[in-house]
């Protein structure tokens, strides 16, 4: 198989080949992180026939997880991607709960044809990358969420690096990576797993599954749900633990989805990246205890040398 | 005083603050120069005036005054003319209505702070290079100070001066001996007040320094954590209670636990115990603990009415009955030092390892440097605030005793209702009338006074001051303001939102958690008997001495103070929330009302009815 690979088996190396979303999610598998199953597609399988591997490599995962025709997301895994000064973030398609080989090549042709659309295009331009527009995909077993989220390894506002920021909204996470609600959002320590602080949103949209299981839908939440906070204690210290050993593996701050599963309550890593704008620090001189005590006195700073 | 000046900006004008009804006059009760006065009034209306309720709560007694005097000449004498510190100058204060505001002087000459620097560093440099030695000393200084206190003895008037005055040539006569002593005791309180802030500039800014580190790297960072990773272990203040615990279970053990009963007194307690063997063990027990260790205020010490648990058992005793109680359930009483230095440890790692490696090493030696000067900051309170001003109001009781027994006062208690020159002026006409055999018009003139006093204190304490009068400054750019009492540009804001009332109060998160519960508000020390388990205390401010109750109590919320209060570092301990510098949590919150305190977040709701 030639145009393919499990995602546990891709690491760094592979993302010219595989792009940035499948190579990140293989580097988080080898790092024990908890990460939905699944394959990946190369850039270029664009030009070939993968109908026949795309069904191997979809039957492997179906027995791994001992179900029939499980849901998928389709999405793309462009090269150039994922990397730490530039987020594709929302320019390229996603598909959620795909089920059966036809349906996933219909997504993955999508896919392909998406990395043309106008907006990818231009985002790129934008971005002055101008290395011939490729990308592979992400084929990953859908984890039926009920609540999901995104969280960063510090917080984006202050720069704070002690803190995880984490925004969790009910069902999955299209409603709040596409901001369609107000998520709840929580400020946690990392060194004590303290909750330092919360605001808990009215969370009145949520995607589910469709009923036939194919696709997604948005539904309201009735108004006794919609103001619960969504996450307790145990998830949030949970989720920081995630955060951490997802930082320490890749050495900077990253961005991640998560999502928590409806059947277990286990949480699940769905894709991660490098934050890409943090608050600028003004850079500061290098200054001692002492004078540092000093100017808290109102020493000038010149004085203070 | 009912100019109709209007208020500026937020906060009413000092000069526009009326007079309670029927407090009229009670401007005699303090200096002329404590005074908002028209002849100052060009500078004073266009100051920013804090209410110092964190030391001063309650409406001043005349002679209490001089614990606002002697602690602001000796602040502003170190902070002013010996370490020069750039910025800022002393403290003024002014009374209003019986309360004490006060406001920073600010030098604002470039020149000058410049000037003023070149002092600052070299003698700041040398305290913080000196450090350990130099409380050392100072330590060996107060203790000094404490037992000439004790040995000063104020003298009776005999009806014949003994032989020795006759025959002797050391001994003087009793009218100069009266006054002498007199003198003597306000002398050494100075001389307290000037131990007392030898360090503490320098103490809070070192750690003040550590904190506004640790908030520019770390910008959420927890006030607690901070707090934690700096707070000492073996704590002088922890150490009385912790006699407690160990005097509790020494009452297990020797089989006298069953005569500490809920409700009843010490003296019955002590009845009690004093029939058996084993309790008379206890008993000598407990007097081998009591000296230094009772020697705690039952409240911060400003005042004349915060007696020590020596004066007043009933405090360290409602914490044994306690602690035998807890004991008695199979529940651990002692303060878990190992898992709190651990844990001291732990965060001052964790949270290193997150900096870059220039910022963590200058993380390392602010650290160092904040726990070197900690002890002090933590353990000044103890020798100066209450073991010596608790036994210092004890010897101005002994000359309130001397003039009651001449006439010249009801009682002897009553001389905290004059003025330390009041006191000065009726032993002069005392010794004199004694000396010369004459009619004393004393009894016919102070009782009066007192008399009059008292009732306008009384109608003064009902009276809410403000939090701030005059004009709201831009920013609060004192350092002395922003870190003794945690007066900062955002409090102040908050302070002038509040002036509309309103259902929430906003004050620092210092310990974390919520909970809901009723409130008791403790206006002062004599009420502190009436709290129930389980209620919140709603204070001006706690203070360590009240430690023993924080076991009965479920959150605590105070008007003043940020995170270095004590207040804070005892709810920590005590693994309670607390909300404190509300500036009005107990003009807005009444005993009995439901209130949450949320003190992770540092707000407390008020959940039934409005207002107090």
């Amino acid at each position: 198989m030639q145009y393919t690979r499990p995602l546990a088996e891709l690491r760094r190396a592979d993302e010219a080949r595989f792009g940035g979303k499948s190579a990140s999610l293989g580097e988080l598998l080898a790092a024990g992180i908890p990460v939905p199953p699944g394959f990946a597609l190369s850039t270029s399988a664009m030009r070939a026939p993968v109908h026949d591997e795309i069904a191997a490599r979809y039957a492997e995962l179906s027995e791994s997880v001992r179900e029939p025709s499980p849901a998928v997301a389709v999405r793309s895994s462009a090269v150039g991607e994922d990397s730490a000064d530039a987020t594709f973030a929302g320019q390229l398609e996603s598909y959620l709960w795909v089920r059966g080989v036809d349906e996933i090549c219909v997504a993955v042709r999508d896919c392909w044809a998406s990395l043309n659309s106008v907006r990818a295009q231009a985002y790129r331009e934008h971005l002055g990358a101008e290395h011939e527009a490729a990308t592979g995909v992400t084929i990953q077993l859908m984890v039926d969420a009920a609540v999901s989220g995104v969280m960063f390894t510090c917080n984006p506002v202050s720069g704070d690096p002690s803190m995880v920021a984490i925004n969790a909204s009910w069902g999955l996470g299209l409603a709040v990576v596409g901001g369609e609600v107000t998520p709840d959002d929580y400020l946690v320590s990392k060194v004590t797993r303290e909750v330092v602080r919360e605001r808990i949103s009215t969370k009145d949209v949520e995607y589910r599954p469709a009923a036939d299981g194919r696709g997604t839908e948005r539904t309201e939440v009735p108004p006794d749900r919609a103001n619960v906070r969504c996450l307790d204690e145990q998830a949030l210290t949970r989720l920081v633990e995630l955060a951490r050993q997802v930082e320490r593996h890749f050495g900077c701050h990253q961005d991640i989805e998560w999502a928590k599963r409806r059947s277990d309550r286990e949480l699940f890593v769905l894709q991660s990246r490098p934050v890409t704008s943090l608050p600028e620090r003004p850079p500061k001189a290098p200054a001692s205890a002492l004078s540092l005590v000093m100017s808290q006195f109102g020493v000038p700073p010149h004085a203070s040398d | 005083m009912a100019s109709a000046t209007p208020a500026i900006g937020a906060f009413p004008s000092p000069y526009s603050i009326e007079t309670p009804p029927g407090c009229e006059g009670w401007e005699e009760m303090y200096p002329y120069y404590a005074i908002f006065d028209e002849r100052r009034r060009q500078t004073d209306e266009n100051r920013f005036w804090f209410w110092n309720s964190m030391h001063f709560p309650v409406p001043m007694p005349a002679f209490d005054v001089l614990c606002i005097d002697s602690p602001y000449q000796a602040v502003g004498s170190w902070q002013n003319r010996v370490f020069a510190v750039p910025p800022a100058m002393g403290i003024d204060y002014r009374i209003v209505n019986g309360y004490v505001y006060i406001s920073g002087n600010p030098v604002t000459d470039p020149e000058k702070i410049a000037e003023r620097a070149g002092f600052f560093q070299k003698r700041a440099g040398y305290y913080f290079e000196n450090w350990s030695e130099l409380y050392d000393n100072w330590r060996v200084k107060m203790e000094a100070l404490i037992a000439e206190l004790e040995e000063l003895r104020v003298p009776d008037l005999p009806e014949y001066e003994p032989d020795e005055v006759a025959f002797g040539d050391e001994r003087n006569t009793a009218f100069y001996e009266v006054l002498d002593a007199y003198g003597r005791v306000v002398r050494l309180g100075d001389l307290m007040w000037q131990h007392h802030f030898e360090f503490l500039l320098l103490g809070y800014g070192a750690y003040a320094t550590f904190v506004e580190f640790c908030k520019g790297n770390l910008p959420d960072i927890p006030d607690q954590h901070i707090a934690q990773m700096v707070a000492g272990i073996d704590v002088l203040l922890f150490r009385p209670d912790a006699e407690l615990r160990r005097l509790a279970r020494l009452a297990i053990e020797s089989g006298v636990d069953s005569a500490f009963i809920e409700g009843r007194s010490p003296e019955e307690i002590e009845a009690e115990l004093s029939q058996s063997d084993p309790g008379r063990g206890w008993l000598r027990e407990l007097g081998e603990v009591k000296d230094p260790w009772f020697n705690m205020a039952t409240g911060d010490g400003l005042y004349h009415y915060y007696r020590s648990w020596l004066d007043d058992p009933s405090i360290p005793y409602a914490a044994l009955i306690g602690h035998i109680g807890a004991l008695r359930a199979g529940e651990q009483i002692e303060r878990p030092t190992e898992e709190i230095q651990r844990e001291r440890d732990r965060l001052a790692e964790e949270y290193g390892a997150l900096l870059d490696e220039h910022s963590r090493q200058t993380f390392g030696e602010l650290l160092g440097l904040s726990r070197s000067v900690f002890p002090y900051v933590e353990e000044h309170k103890f020798f100066c605030d209450y073991w010596f001003l608790t036994r210092w109001w004890n010897k101005v009781r002994e000359f309130g005793a001397l003039l009651a027994d001449h006439g010249f006062l009801e009682d002897g208690e009553d001389v905290f209702q004059l003025s330390r020159h009041e006191v000065s002026c009726a032993l002069d006409e005392l010794v004199l009338t004694w000396a010369t055999g004459g009619q004393p018009l004393g009894p016919k003139h102070w009782p009066d006074i007192v008399a009059r006093r008292k009732h306008i204190l009384e109608r003064l304490g009902e009276w809410t001051p403000p939090p701030a009068l005059g004009v709201t400054p831009d920013a609060v750019t004192d350092p002395m303001t922003i870190m003794l009492w945690g007066v900062t540009t955002e409090r102040v804001q908050e302070w002038a939102r509040q002036q509309e009332g309103g259902k929430e109060l906003a004050g620092a998160a210092a310990s974390p958690g919520v909970i809901e519960g009723v409130a008791r508000v403790v206006r002062s020390v004599n009420e502190v008997a009436d709290i129930r388990e389980g209620e919140i205390l709603v204070c001006g401010s706690t203070s360590p001495a009240w430690a023993p109750i924080f076991s009965k109590i479920k959150a605590t919320v105070t008007d003043v103070g940020g995170v270095m209060s004590h207040a804070a570092i005892v709810c920590r301990e005590y693994g309670l929330p607390a909300v404190v510098g509300t500036g009005r949590a107990t003009a807005q919150i009444r005993t009995g009302q439901t209130i949450r305190v949320d003190g992770t977040a540092g707000v407390v709701t008020l959940l039934d009815g409005r207002d107090g």
